[in-house]
């Protein structure tokens, strides 16, 4: 479907914003839908013309609200705009609203939501992923051409692959984080979600680059180009996780169908894989301690009606605003990086990161791309009974890797099991996004993101 | 984690977790760190500690002012204000 022109021309504008606001009642996938508030920034001209597109409400857009999905931030009104969201307004493409997440990014079910319950468009039962899920929802929906997510530990891919679409996490540092509340400043990145691999990486392309607003970005530098068929290494341990049946399946079906496209696989060890999930949450909650400290109820943000000093007013407001986990996050993050316990936890972590780094520098002298499953198990039941909090983070352990060592990774559809969406993942080296989309795009010919029900035919 | 460390851990945090929420919390917190414990299995020496994977070296700029954020939109988002200054309870 060509969605250039569905925000500016005035029929399939009306057409298009008629469906978005029926379907989000169904699917609850934004915080805030105003198409006419998005237009306001918006040139008229470029790339993505009239493309409508959902912000992920952890990155900031000037006179929109700036929740985080928590009660703390609910009625914050952003005074600026992010800059990966700025380029995509200048090469025309509109705002459509803000997208619900987990509370600061914190989950990956998008249940740890305070403000809405949003569902999978393939089954209202189930959860779309996390934290991104309303921005998935969203694209999987049909409600927009593409959305905006944030990816600290899997929090694009992992939607994506719940809701049958593409999710890009680009490289650390090659899209400006100027605009995005910052949760876990190390890992973090903003990445995109399309329903097809040329969207992907069309938006990709317009929001990269070094920004002045944000010191550690980094100027785009993509490696030369690999001629000839692209090597694929498979880490051995992958082999020692559980996996649901239909995700081994799918992996399984996957290595099958690239070996029938001319590429070669191979096996990589990976010995760090079990203990990437430790070294991933000691680091982010760490960092998220530190930067949530910045919500103190003074200068924005929720204040407790019940407070006679400041400090109490600082203790009263964060204990009334922020979720359970969150404050989970916090707790552990302090205590890790508490004198005494530093060494243990914290210091331990950050060298367990220097050997996955020095795993993938392996890996990626021998092979080009490197394949995993995205999540262990298909997209689960809301309420917990499926798969607990703890159970969810556990189930990190394919995409926080990534997040890890910096490196690209691009989560694509790669079935559709007892009616439900499953994703695979390609790792790349850094700044070899387009050794990703190279490869999705072979595969997209041969498996296309498949259409959820009710996915819309087009606005002309 | 005893209740004594959560409780002194949740003041370092500016977080204050009633009774039920200490017992909630609690479970989850030894849960992470049981599981973290096994960080000890592998050997890390002679490893460097990474904080950052691609961190390069500092960029200056030309110390001139650049345009201000609309402040008036800024001060709004306070709780509390007196024209252009932000409210908070009595410090004394």
């Amino acid at each position: 479907m060509d969605w250039h022109g569905t925000a500016t021309s005035e029929g399939p504008r009306q057409r298009w914003i008629d469906f978005a606001n029926a379907r989000q009642k169904d699917l609850g996938c934004f915080l805030q839908i105003d198409p006419a508030l998005g237009a306001v920034e918006t040139a008229p001209k470029g790339p993505l013309a009239g493309v409508p597109f959902g912000v992920k409400d952890n990155i900031a857009v000037r006179s929109f609200r700036l929740t985080c999905g928590s009660r703390i931030l609910k009625d914050f009104v952003s005074p600026y705009t992010a800059t990966a969201v700025r380029r995509l307004q200048q090469a025309g493409a509109v705002v459509a609203g803000k997208t619900n997440l987990d509370e600061f990014g914190m989950g990956s079910s998008t249940e740890n939501s305070a403000l809405m319950e949003t569902r999978n468009p393939w089954d209202p039962r189930r959860v779309p992923g996390g934290s991104s899920g309303g921005s998935a929802a969203a694209v999987a929906g049909g409600l927009v051409a593409f959305g905006l997510g944030s990816d600290t530990g899997g929090s694009v891919r992992q939607p994506a692959s719940f809701c049958g679409v593409y999710g890009l996490k680009p490289t650390w540092g090659s899209v400006s984080r100027f605009g995005l509340v910052a949760y876990a400043s190390s890992l973090e990145v903003i990445g995109v979600m399309a329903k097809t691999v040329d969207m992907t990486e069309a938006v990709f392309t317009v929001m990269r680059g070094q920004d002045s607003m944000d010191h550690s970005s980094l100027p785009w530098q993509p490696p030369a180009e690999k001629t000839g068929p692209l090597r694929i290494g498979v880490p051995c341990e992958v082999a020692d996780v559980p996996l649901h049946p239909d995700v081994k399946k799918t992996f399984l079906r996957t290595r099958g169908m690239l070996k029938d496209l001319g590429y070669e696989l191979a096996e990589v060890p990976f010995p760090t894989l079990d203990h990437v999930v430790s070294s991933y949450y000691v680091i982010a909650m760490a960092e998220a301690s530190a930067n949530l400290a910045r919500f103190d109820g003074v200068r924005y943000g929720y204040r407790t009606p019940r407070a006679d000093n400041p400090e109490a007013m600082t203790i009263a407001s964060r204990t009334e605003g922020f979720g359970d986990e969150v404050k989970l996050r916090i707790l552990l993050g302090t205590y890790v990086l508490r004198s005494g316990f530093q060494d243990e936890y914290y210091l331990r972590a950050q060298k367990i990161r220097t050997a996955i780094r020095r795993d993938f520098e392996r890996a990626f002298a021998d092979v080009d791309l490197v394949l995993m499953p995205v999540y262990p198990v298909p997209p689960f039941e809301r309420g917990g009974a499926e798969s607990d909090p703890f159970s969810q983070k556990l189930a990190d352990i394919f995409t926080c890797a990534a997040n890890l060592a910096g490196l690209p990774a691009l989560s694509f559809p790669a079935g559709l099991e007892n009616g439900l969406p499953i994703g695979m993942q390609f790792l790349a080296p850094a700044f070899a996004e387009g050794r990703l989309f190279a490869a999705c795009r072979q595969l997209e010919k041969v498996f296309p993101s498949p259409d959820a029900p009710g996915f819309p035919t087009g606005w002309r | 984690m005893d209740a004594g460390e959560l409780t002194e851990t949740a003041r370092m945090a500016r977080l204050n977790l009633s009774e039920e929420e200490r017992e909630r919390l609690r479970a989850a917190v030894e849960q992470m760190l049981a599981y973290f414990s096994h960080m000890r299995e592998i050997d890390v020496a002679g490893l460097e500690p990474t904080t950052h994977a691609l961190l390069r070296e500092n960029r200056l700029r030309q110390d001139v002012g650049a345009d201000p954020s609309d402040s008036d939109t800024l001060l709004g988002n306070a709780p509390e204000r007196e024209e252009r200054f932000i409210v908070i309870p009595n410090v004394l």
